[in-house]
C-alpha cells in the first residue's frame, strides 16, 4: 500500500474512532443536561379515609420506606416519613401522649414532627396529602 | 471537499489565514531530534481543558452553601444521569494534572531546557504550577465532606507559623478564625473564577514565550550538546530542516493525548476509588475530627515535613526555600551543558531530590 | 549579567535573612484548633487510677463512645461543671442498683427494655436474673452480635440448650444481615448514596435484635420470616446496583479501547509523514 493511499485510509479510520468518540462524549453530556421527569413519574400511596382512627395513626408504605398520616391539633390530616432522623428505625405512635416515639434510642417528635426530646438531628420530613372524596393520596 | 475549498477561500481573502497557516503550522520547524516529552505539554493542556468543561458542568449542579453542597455533591454522584461520570472525571483529572506537570517540569529539568533564554519560560511555568496547586487545594474543600473539612483546616493552619502575620492571613484566607461557611464562599469563589481566568492567562504567557523564542533542541542524539545562545541580541532559535509542526507532531501530541486519554478512563472506570478515602464521603461536621486526616497525594511531602520539625515556622521555611530554589533554578544552574549524563552535580541533585520527594509522600501516607 | 548575578544573590541572601531574624524575634506558637469542650468527668476519672479510672478506658473503645453518647448521658449530671458535675441536682444518677439497670439502660433504649421485661429473663430481675450489664458489659458495650449468646455466658443459670435453640434459629438472618451490612459498606466508599438503605438495614437490624430480648422461639421464628423478606428487598436493590455498575465497567472498557485504538491510529498517521 503505498504512502497516500495509506495516509486516506488511515484518516478514514480516524474520523470513524473521531465520530464515535463524539457521539460517546456528547450523549451523556446531554443526558446530564436535559430537565428531569419531576414528581409525575412517581408512585403515590391511597388509601380511604376512615382508616385514620380518631387521635390514632395509620402507617403505610410510600416509595419503599415507612410513612404515617394523623390528624393534627386542627383536624388536619398531616403525613410524615416515619423512618427516624438518627438512625432509620420506624417511630411509633404514642396514643396517650399524642407524640411520636423511636424505640430505638428514644428520640421524640412532637405531632408536628419536630423534634423534642432525644439524639434525630432533624424533624420528620413531611409529605404531600390530598383528600379528595374520602380518599386519601400521599404524593 | 470542494465546498470545504471555497470556504476556505473566502476566509483566506479576508484574513490571510494561508500565511498565519504557514507560519505556525505547516512552516513551523521543530529538531529532528525531538522526543515524545516535548508532548507533556500538550497532554496538560487538554487535562485543562476536560477540568473546564466538567467543572462548567458540575457548576449546574453544584450548590456552594455549607448546608446544601455535601447533598448536592450525592444528588450528583447518585441522581443526576452520568453525573457520576462527570465528578470522577474532575477529581480524577485533577490528580492527573498535577502528575504530569511534575513530569513535564521533570523533563524541561533533564534536558535542560529551562537554561538561558528560556527562564522567563521556566518562571511561568513555576508560576502555572503554584497555581494549579492552589486550584487543587481550593477545590477539594467544595464537596463539605469530612476529608474536604478537616484537610482544609490542616493546611491552612501550617500558614499560621509565618511570624507576625500568619495569624492574620489564616483568618483572612478562612473568612473567620476556623473552617466554615465563609471559608467556602471564598474558596468556591477562587476556584471557579480567579485561578482559572489566572492559569488561563499564565498559560498564554507561556505559550507565547515559548513561541516567540523558539522550541528548544533536545540534547540526545547529538555531538555538541552544549547551550549555544549568545546573549548579545535576540536570535529565534531556528530550527532549518526541521520537521513541521503541522501534520508531523500534531500527530504525535494526538497520540500522547490518546494514550493519556485511555489510562485516565481507565482509572475513572475501574479504580476511581484510589483517590477517595472514606471520609470523602461523610459529610462535614466540624465537631468531629476523623482519625486519621490526611491531605492529597501531592501535598503528602510537604504533610510530612511539617510533622518532621518540631517548629512549624522551621518546616515552612525549608519548604520556602525548596520551592524558592526551584523557581529560580535558570539563575543558579549557570552551566552551558544540557545533556543530563554530562551534568553530574544537576543529576546528583535532581535524583537526590526526586527520592526526597517520593520518600517524603510514601512516608507521610503511612506516618 | 555579572551584576545581574550579583544582584540576585543578594536578594536570595536579603530574603534568607529575614526568615532568620523573624525566627528569632517571635517564637512561634502553633495554633491551637480544639473545637470540642473538654468533658469534666472524663478529664477528672481519666486521670484516676485503678477502679474510678477503668470506666473511662473501657468506654473509649464502646459504641457509646464512637457515637458521642457521654457520662452523662447515662449517669446525668454537669460534664462542664467540674464543681457541679456529681450533683443531683444537675440530675446526676450515680451507679443504679441491679434491679434499676434495666430502667436505666431503657430511658434511651426503650424497645430493648420494654421486650426483656415482658420476658422470663425481665420476670426473673432482682431473684438472680441476668440485667442488661450481664450480656452487654456497662462500660465496654459494643455492636451487638450473635456471640453475646454464648455457652459460658448462658449456662451460668440455665441449661444451655434453650440458648443454642434461638442461637441457631437467628443464625442464618444474621448471617444476611452481616453481608448486606458488608456490601452497603463497600458501596459507601464508592460514592454509592447508600442512606436509604443504611436506614432500611438498621431499622431491621435493631428489630430483629430487639427480637431476642423476649427469649421466646416461636417469636423469633415467625418473626424472622418478615424479617427475612425485607432483608431480601434490600438485597435486591443492592444487586440492582451491582448490575449498575458491572454496565458502567463495560463501558469503560470500550472508552479505554477506543481510546488506544486512536493512540494507535495517530501513531501510524505521524509515522506515514516520517
Amino acid at each position: 500500500m503505498d504512502q497516500s493511499t495509506r495516509r486516506k485510509f488511515l484518516a478514514t479510520c480516524l474520523g470513524a474512532i473521531a465520530a464515535a468518540g463524539g457521539g460517546a462524549t456528547l450523549y451523556p453530556v446531554y443526558k446530564y443536561l436535559a430537565p428531569g421527569k419531576g414528581d409525575e413519574g412517581l408512585a403515590k400511596a391511597t388509601f380511604p379515609e376512615s382508616e385514620v382512627p380518631a387521635g390514632g395513626a395509620k402507617f403505610f408504605s410510600f416509595r419503599g420506606e415507612a410513612g404515617v398520616v394523623i390528624r393534627n391539633k386542627s383536624g388536619k390530616l398531616v403525613a410524615f416519613s416515619a423512618v427516624c432522623t438518627h438512625l432509620g428505625c420506624i417511630v411509633q405512635w404514642e396514643k396517650e401522649k399524642q407524640d411520636f416515639l423511636c424505640p430505638c434510642h428514644a428520640g421524640r417528635y412532637s405531632m408536628d414532627g419536630v423534634v423534642i426530646a432525644g439524639p434525630p438531628p432533624r424533624p420528620l420530613p413531611k409529605l404531600a396529602v390530598n383528600v379528595a372524596n374520602g380518599i386519601i393520596t400521599i404524593g | 471537499m470542494i465546498f470545504v475549498k471555497r470556504i476556505y477561500e473566502w476566509i483566506e481573502v479576508r484574513l490571510g489565514v494561508k500565511e498565519l497557516v504557514e507560519k505556525n503550522l505547516t512552516g513551523y520547524l521543530l529538531p529532528r531530534n525531538i522526543n515524545f516529552w516535548y508532548s507533556m505539554g500538550s497532554i496538560i493542556l487538554f487535562i485543562f481543558a476536560v477540568q473546564v468543561v466538567t467543572g462548567m458542568l458540575l457548576l449546574v449542579y453544584y450548590v456552594p452553601d455549607a448546608d446544601k453542597a455535601y447533598s448536592s455533591v450525592t444528588a450528583i454522584m447518585n441522581r443526576v444521569p452520568f453525573g457520576w461520570l462527570i465528578r470522577t472525571c474532575h477529581a480524577i483529572g485533577s490528580s492527573m494534572m498535577v502528575l504530569f506537570l511534575l513530569l513535564h517540569m521533570l523533563s524541561v529539568m533533564f534536558m535542560g531546557s529551562y537554561k538561558r533564554p528560556r527562564e522567563l519560560n521556566w518562571l511561568s511555568g513555576f508560576i502555572l504550577f503554584s497555581l494549579v496547586q492552589v486550584i487543587c487545594l481550593t477545590g477539594y474543600l467544595l464537596p463539605w465532606s469530612q476529608l474536604s473539612f478537616w484537610a482544609t483546616t490542616v493546611a491552612t493552619n501550617s500558614i499560621g507559623a509565618i511570624p507576625l502575620v500568619g495569624q492574620f492571613i489564616v483568618e483572612f484566607l478562612r473568612g473567620g478564625k476556623l473552617v466554615g461557611p465563609p471559608t467556602l464562599g471564598r474558596f468556591f469563589t477562587l476556584h471557579v473564577a480567579v485561578i482559572p481566568v489566572l492559569i488561563a492567562s499564565v498559560v498564554g504567557v507561556h505559550l507565547f514565550l515559548l513561541e516567540r523564542i523558539g522550541v528548544s533542541k533536545p540534547p540526545f542524539g547529538l555531538d555538541n550538546t552544549k547551550n549555544r545562545w549568545q546573549g548579545d541580541a535576540f536570535r529565534y532559535d531556528e530550527h532549518t530542516g526541521g520537521i513541521p509542526f503541522f501534520p508531523n507532531y500534531i500527530l504525535q501530541d494526538m497520540t500522547s493525548i490518546a494514550i493519556y486519554f485511555s489510562l485516565f478512563a481507565a482509572v475513572v472506570f475501574f479504580c476511581p476509588g484510589i483517590f477517595f478515602p472514606d471520609d470523602a464521603f461523610i459529610q462535614a461536621n466540624p465537631f468531629q475530627t476523623p482519625a486519621h486526616i490526611k491531605p492529597e497525594w501531592y501535598f503528602l511531602a510537604n504533610y510530612q515535613t511539617l510533622k518532621l520539625f518540631p517548629n512549624e515556622f522551621i518546616g515552612l521555611s525549608i519548604q520556602g526555600a525548596a520551592m524558592t530554589f526551584l523557581a529560580l533554578l535558570p539563575f543558579i544552574d549557570w552551566g552551558n551543558e544540557k545533556h543530563p549524563l554530562k551534568r553530574p552535580l544537576f543529576m546528583v541533585c535532581a535524583i537526590g531530590g526526586i527520592l526526597l520527594y517520593i520518600g517524603l509522600s510514601i512516608w507521610g501516607h503511612y506516618s | 549579567m555579572k551584576l545581574e548575578r550579583q544582584a540576585m544573590n543578594n536578594l536570595i541572601t536579603c530574603i534568607s535573612l529575614a526568615f532568620l531574624v523573624a525566627c528569632i524575634i517571635k517564637p512561634v506558637a502553633a495554633a491551637d484548633v480544639s473545637v470540642r469542650d473538654e468533658n469534666v468527668c472524663i478529664r477528672c476519672h481519666g486521670a484516676q487510677p485503678g477502679r474510678l479510672g477503668e470506666p473511662v478506658k473501657l468506654w473509649r473503645e464502646s459504641i457509646h463512645a464512637a457515637n458521642n453518647v457521654a457520662c452523662n448521658g447515662c449517669h446525668g449530671g454537669d460534664p462542664q461543671d467540674a464543681v457541679n458535675a456529681m450533683s443531683p441536682a444537675r440530675g446526676f444518677l450515680g451507679a443504679p442498683e441491679e434491679t434499676a439497670i434495666p430502667a436505666f439502660c431503657g430511658r434511651c433504649h426503650v424497645g430493648v427494655a420494654k421486650d426483656y421485661l415482658s420476658s422470663a429473663h425481665g420476670r426473673a430481675l432482682g431473684k438472680g436474673g441476668p440485667t442488661c450489664v450481664t450480656c452487654h458489659g456497662n462500660h465496654l458495650v459494643v455492636k451487638a452480635t450473635l456471640d453475646i449468646i454464648n455457652e459460658k455466658r448462658c449456662s451460668a443459670c440455665h441449661d444451655y440448650g434453650r440458648a443454642r435453640t434461638i442461637k441457631d434459629a437467628m443464625q442464618q438472618t444474621e448471617g444476611l444481615i452481616v453481608s448486606i451490612g458488608g456490601r452497603i459498606d463497600s458501596f459507601k466508599g464508592e460514592g454509592v448514596d447508600t442512606d436509604r438503605l443504611d436506614k432500611g438495614l438498621f431499622s431491621v437490624r435493631n428489630r430483629f435484635h430487639t427480637l431476642f430480648h423476649n427469649v421466646d422461639v416461636g417469636m423469633v421464628k415467625q418473626e424472622s420470616a418478615r424479617i427475612n423478606t425485607e432483608l431480601n428487598s434490600i438485597a435486591g436493590s443492592l444487586d440492582k446496583i451491582d448490575e449498575q455498575r458491572k454496565k458502567r465497567k463495560l463501558a469503560g472498557a470500550a472508552v479505554v479501547g477506543g481510546a488506544l485504538l486512536a493512540a494507535l491510529v495517530f501513531y501510524l498517521l505521524r509515522k506515514s509523514y516520517d
